[in-house]
């Protein structure tokens, strides 16, 4: 049944592009629109247990194998929710009737090849969803065909072919051990023989490669340039979704089903994450820029999320697939910010900014919220997965990494609110005298996704009883 | 029912006060009423109570706490002359106070004290009294303050050094209770060990501390010259003094077995002996009348430590005769002060002058309250001196010399100001001056009556008030009543009196003038540097106190300082400076890029590698 999630969109974009092609231009952007909330209402429905059939029943005669957990029913939700809010932005931002039906197309695409990471079982059709998320990215990051923006595509291309050729060193390797690609049959094998060096180096190879993907430090390179000079609703994409999917998601996924997660392993994952949490946080604090401090910012929160599920037990996985699912509402958030700032004030240089909160106030507000949680101020959604995977860190008896990630935490506050000083508050610029709100079609994603913060944060303990962790 | 009377005096004073308060302020003929009507009925339930002897037990606070009331002899006998005291200053303050703004707070707060010795004396549950005692704290303080614009300082002044020392108290009253595993006064009963002794240390400095004594002292001079003068003369001359004294005299009496040669004894001796030395020799050069009575008022608490510390019969017996008779004739004394503040407009020595012809009556009453005070016989203070004497030479000549030593600066001074105040020429100034009003003369005159009447006729108070108090079986069949038996000590207390009298003449002629008869003292070799630093506080415990507590702050400030650069600046420097770092490696070189990446996994394999 949940094939349908893959299925659906690739179907759709046949059938949009095929014959009636300028008959389905406009019926394209409500489709893709029905399709999310489709997908919003069952991930939470499953999560939940609103059903009373089995949604992993096959649908015959296809039999490809695909298994829905918990775990993947977030990366759906976040996936879903995500999209809907770049889908809101990309309408109002992007005019020509022509480009607009290009982007959704392309958001087709991505949405089978993220649903399908989320559901696939088996290491290589992983492997293959991976490929169809990042080369559809790429060309939703190139759309606009700037010279900056090419030039960091291009790192991105190369960075990321790197990943793949190491990826798919890893499973052949992981092949010629188990014989097997499905997650169980190698578990199984893992699992009898551990630490064995064949194991323990495509181990290593498959984490390094995921790492390039999520941009966690020192793998980050590409990461920044390409976040600040994409286009506004690319950029919430991939921070809201793609790199984390692609990375961090799948690194869950392999760490959690494949491999045996043990000590070493456990280490390499504590020490990247930390080091991205702190050196994002120290670079996002020196930036003027706007979207490139967001990309740093990013960097750092992948930090928090691999910190987590280097904490090992159930409470740290947990609290990392939380994070991800609130660091893309509230990064998406301020990415969609970032772009009413950009659009409205024809610049994201900080120190030009200042004063706006008076003329845009709903942006004002909805960024402040959006940077709280992510400074994990109580009560948003931020606070509690920090709180989560600090306390799993604890637990796992990581007191200096549980320390650090608190005193990260005091920094993101203090970038996040010089950020907000020098973009809102004080007194506004004469040039800035005439400036306003973007209109309803940019504000409306904004508050929605700040509206998921502050509600999940407010009935989060209730929800932390229901879920079946 | 009858035992429920014990709370009139407690509540009655404080009904009448709040009276006082809420009267408006242009009824001024009402407020004087009612403030004399209070004292007098509190006169009137302190002479019914008088000799009375009740126990009233509440239940209290439970686990045992009870809130119990003890009417006896002691404790009626303070009663009594608080209430004597407070009705004379009342009535005294009535022409004193007129045309004075704080008049109403004064009245108000004076009753409200009445109220709390009364309930401190009859306390005797350690907790109520404890109560009683801090309240006291808080009408000293607002009666100084109500002074003016710098009397707020004193009135800090002693806040803090009653407060700390209170504070002692209140550590000693828990030791106490733990000790005796009661805090019924009449129930505990102690040995001085090593615990008990630091218990009775600590009540001791209470106990001390409110009736003035040093090292506890230094708030009292503060005071007189900025509080309203009918304070002085009512609570650290009489009120505090029998409150103190009446405390020290039940803790070394009743709750500690306080033997004669034990360590405790000498202790109490040795801070009486320094007391009357030290703050005779700091009154002798005072140029102001009320600053020399007051640092009397502080000497004089000497011989009563002094007398109790004895722990002889006579010692006893004279410290707390000379309690009572403390509280009359200072309070005598306070009170001329200030009938020549009222009618001359000042009370500096310098000014003054040549008083004697114009206001008869004040300067017979100073003579005979300082003939008193000097202990010329056959005035009160004679008598219970000579007592004390007595039971210090039974201990030791060194405390007896020093404590007549004490007695000669005594004398010297106040035949200095009684020279420079009444006798003299008197300044243009002056020469307008007028006998003050009835109202003010009255309590004077009633006050140097019985100065003259508890000497000549000592048994009165000693039979009947003093020796009950002892108890017989201490007594031990002495009966101090009647002229001193021992007339070797009585001829050496009239030499040394005809010594300070030829001191002033020989002094009084080389400087010139009455207020200069001291002045070869305070410019003798040695003395005359101490002097001088203690002019300027050095000696001030309080002084001291504030400097150290000066420089622990200075070294909490710099402290604070110190976080503060480490949060303000050194944190924020650090974070820019590694934030620049991190910046400038980003160069935007994809090659670079690859390199790191490389070299992490690199390492991220040798690391997994190695580890199998």
């Amino acid at each position: 049944m949940f094939l349908l999630f893959i299925l659906l969109p690739l179907f759709s974009l046949i059938v949009l592009n095929l014959p009636f092609r300028a008959m389905m231009k406009k019926a394209a952007f409500w489709w893709l629109l029905v399709l999310l909330a489709l997908q919003v209402y069952l991930a939470i429905g499953y999560v939940f247990g609103f059903f009373g059939f089995d949604l992993n029943a096959p649908i015959y005669p296809l039999s490809f194998s695909l298994n829905v957990d918990n775990f993947g029913c977030v990366a759906l939700l976040s996936t879903a929710v995500v999209l809907g809010a770049v889908l809101l932005a990309a309408k109002y931002i992007i005019k020509e009737e022509e480009k607009l039906f290009n982007f959704i197309s392309l958001l087709f695409i991505i949405l089978a090849g993220s649903n399908g990471l989320a559901l696939t079982t088996d290491i290589f059709s992983l492997y293959i969803f991976i490929e169809i998320t990042t080369v559809a990215s790429f060309i939703l990051i190139s759309f606009d065909k700037e010279k900056l923006v090419l030039e960091a595509v291009f790192k991105y291309i190369i960075l990321s072919a790197v990943a793949t050729v190491l990826m798919l060193l890893s499973i052949a390797l992981f092949l010629l051990v188990s014989g097997k690609t499905d997650f169980s049959a190698i578990h199984a094998v893992l699992i009898n023989s551990p630490h064995s060096l064949i194991v323990m180096f495509a181990t290593g190879v498959f984490i390094c490669a995921l790492f390039i993907k999520g941009g966690l430090m020192p793998f980050h390179g590409w990461l920044p340039d390409v976040y600040s000079s994409a286009p506004a609703p690319v950029s919430a994409l991939l921070a809201g979704i793609i790199t984390k999917l692609v990375g961090i998601f799948t690194l869950m996924r392999l760490l959690v089903s494949v491999v045996n997660f043990d000590n070493p392993i456990r280490q390499v994952i504590l020490f990247v994450g930390a080091l991205s949490v702190v050196a994002g946080a120290l670079a996002a604090a020196g930036q003027s820029d706007f979207k490139r401090m967001l990309a740093y910012s990013s960097i750092s929160q992948v930090g928090y999320i691999v910190l987590g599920l280097g904490a090992g037990n159930a409470l740290g996985i947990m609290g990392a697939l939380f994070h991800l699912f609130n660091h893309s509402v509230f990064k998406s958030s301020l990415f969609i910010n970032s772009a009413a700032i950009e659009l409205q004030a024809g610049t994201r240089d900080m120190n030009k900014l200042g004063g706006l909160s008076a003329k845009m106030p709903v942006t004002s507000t909805t960024c402040l919220i959006s940077s709280l949680s992510t400074a994990g101020m109580p009560p948003l959604a931020g606070f509690w997965s920090k709180l989560i995977i600090v306390l799993a860190l604890w637990a796992s008896g990581n007191y200096g990494y549980a320390a650090l990630a608190v005193i990260a935490g005091i920094l993101t506050l203090a970038y996040f609110i010089s950020m907000q000083r020098r973009v809102f508050f004080g007194n506004i610029k004469e040039e800035f005298a005439g400036i306003k709100e973007p209109g309803f079609g940019l504000l409306l994603p904004a508050c929605l996704l700040s509206a998921i913060t502050i509600g999940l944060g407010l009935v989060f303990p209730f929800c932390l009883k229901l879920l079946k962790f | 029912m009858m035992d429920k009377i014990l709370f009139l005096p407690i509540l009655m004073p404080l009904v009448l006060a709040a009276a006082i308060f809420v009267i408006p302020e242009k009824l001024r003929r009402a407020k004087e009423a009612m403030a004399v009507f209070a004292a007098l009925m509190n006169l009137a339930v302190a002479i019914v109570l008088f000799k009375g002897n009740i126990i009233l037990s509440l239940p209290w606070l439970g686990k045992g706490l009870e809130f119990s009331l003890r009417l006896y002899n002691f404790s009626s006998f303070i009663i009594a002359a608080t209430a004597g005291f407070g009705f004379l200053i009342t009535l005294y303050s009535i022409m004193f106070m007129r045309g004075k703004e704080y008049a109403r707070q004064f009245y108000a707060y004076l009753l409200i004290s009445i109220s709390l010795v009364n309930g401190a004396v009859l306390a005797d549950n350690l907790l109520a009294m404890l109560f009683f005692w801090e309240g006291l704290l808080l009408t000293v303080f607002a009666m100084i303050a109500i002074g003016g614009q710098f009397a707020f300082k004193a009135a800090t002044k002693a806040l803090i050094i009653v407060g700390i020392t209170d504070l002692c108290m209140m550590a000693g009253i828990a030791l106490t209770g733990h000790l005796a595993h009661t805090l019924t006064i009449s129930k505990i009963s102690l040995p001085l060990d090593a615990l008990g002794s630091v218990a009775f240390v600590l009540l001791i400095i209470g106990a001390i501390s409110k009736a003035g004594s040093m090292p506890f002292h230094s708030w009292i001079p503060d005071a007189s010259t900025e509080a309203p003068l009918p304070f002085m003369a009512f609570l650290p001359a009489a009120l505090e003094k029998l409150l103190g004294i009446y405390l020290l005299a039940r803790i070394c009496l009743d709750m500690f077995k306080l033997a004669p040669d034990s360590g405790m004894s000498i202790m109490l001796m040795v801070i009486g002996v320094v007391t009357i030395l030290l703050a005779v020799m700091m009154a002798l050069i005072q140029k102001d009348y009320k600053r020399l009575l007051s640092y009397h008022a502080i000497s004089q608490v000497g011989y009563m430590i002094l007398g109790i510390g004895t722990a002889v019969p006579a010692g006893i017996a004279g410290g707390l005769f000379h309690m009572i008779n403390h509280a009359i004739y200072k309070s005598g004394l306070f009170l001329t002060a200030g009938a020549v503040e009222k009618q001359a407009g000042s009370t500096d020595l310098n000014k003054l002058g040549g008083l004697g012809r114009k206001m008869p009556v004040t300067f017979i009453c100073f003579i005979i309250c300082a003939a008193s005070i000097s202990g010329v016989p056959p005035f009160n203070g004679f008598f219970s001196k000579e007592l004390v004497y007595d039971g210090a030479l039974e201990r030791g000549n060194l405390f007896y010399i020093l404590a007549v030593l004490g007695s000669f600066f005594t004398a010297a001074s106040f035949l200095k100001l009684g020279h420079a105040a009444f006798l003299g020429k008197s300044s243009r100034e002056n020469e307008k001056v007028k006998e003050a009003p009835l109202p003010m003369l009255l309590p004077m005159v009633v006050i140097a009556s019985v100065c003259i009447l508890f000497g000549v006729y000592n048994a009165l108070p000693l039979n009947g008030l003093i020796q009950p108090i002892i108890g017989t079986i201490r007594l031990n069949g002495h009966n101090f009543a009647g002229f001193p038996p021992n007339t070797m000590l009585v001829i050496i207390t009239l030499v040394v009196l005809a010594a300070a009298l030829l001191n002033h003449l020989f002094g009084a002629k080389a400087g010139g003038s009455g207020i200069k008869a001291a002045d070869h003292i305070y410019h003798a070799p040695v003395l005359s540097t101490i002097y001088e630093k203690a002019e300027k506080r050095i000696f001030d415990p309080y002084n001291i106190g504030l400097k150290v507590v000066g420089i622990f702050s200075k070294i909490a400030w710099r402290l604070d300082r110190g976080v503060d650069w480490l949060y303000d600046t050194a944190a924020p420097k650090l974070a820019g400076i590694s934030s620049r770092a991190i910046l400038k490696l980003h160069s935007g070189s994809y090659s670079k890029y690859l390199v790191w990446s490389l070299l992490g996994m690199l390492i991220v394999i040798i690391f997994l590698t190695h580890s199998v």
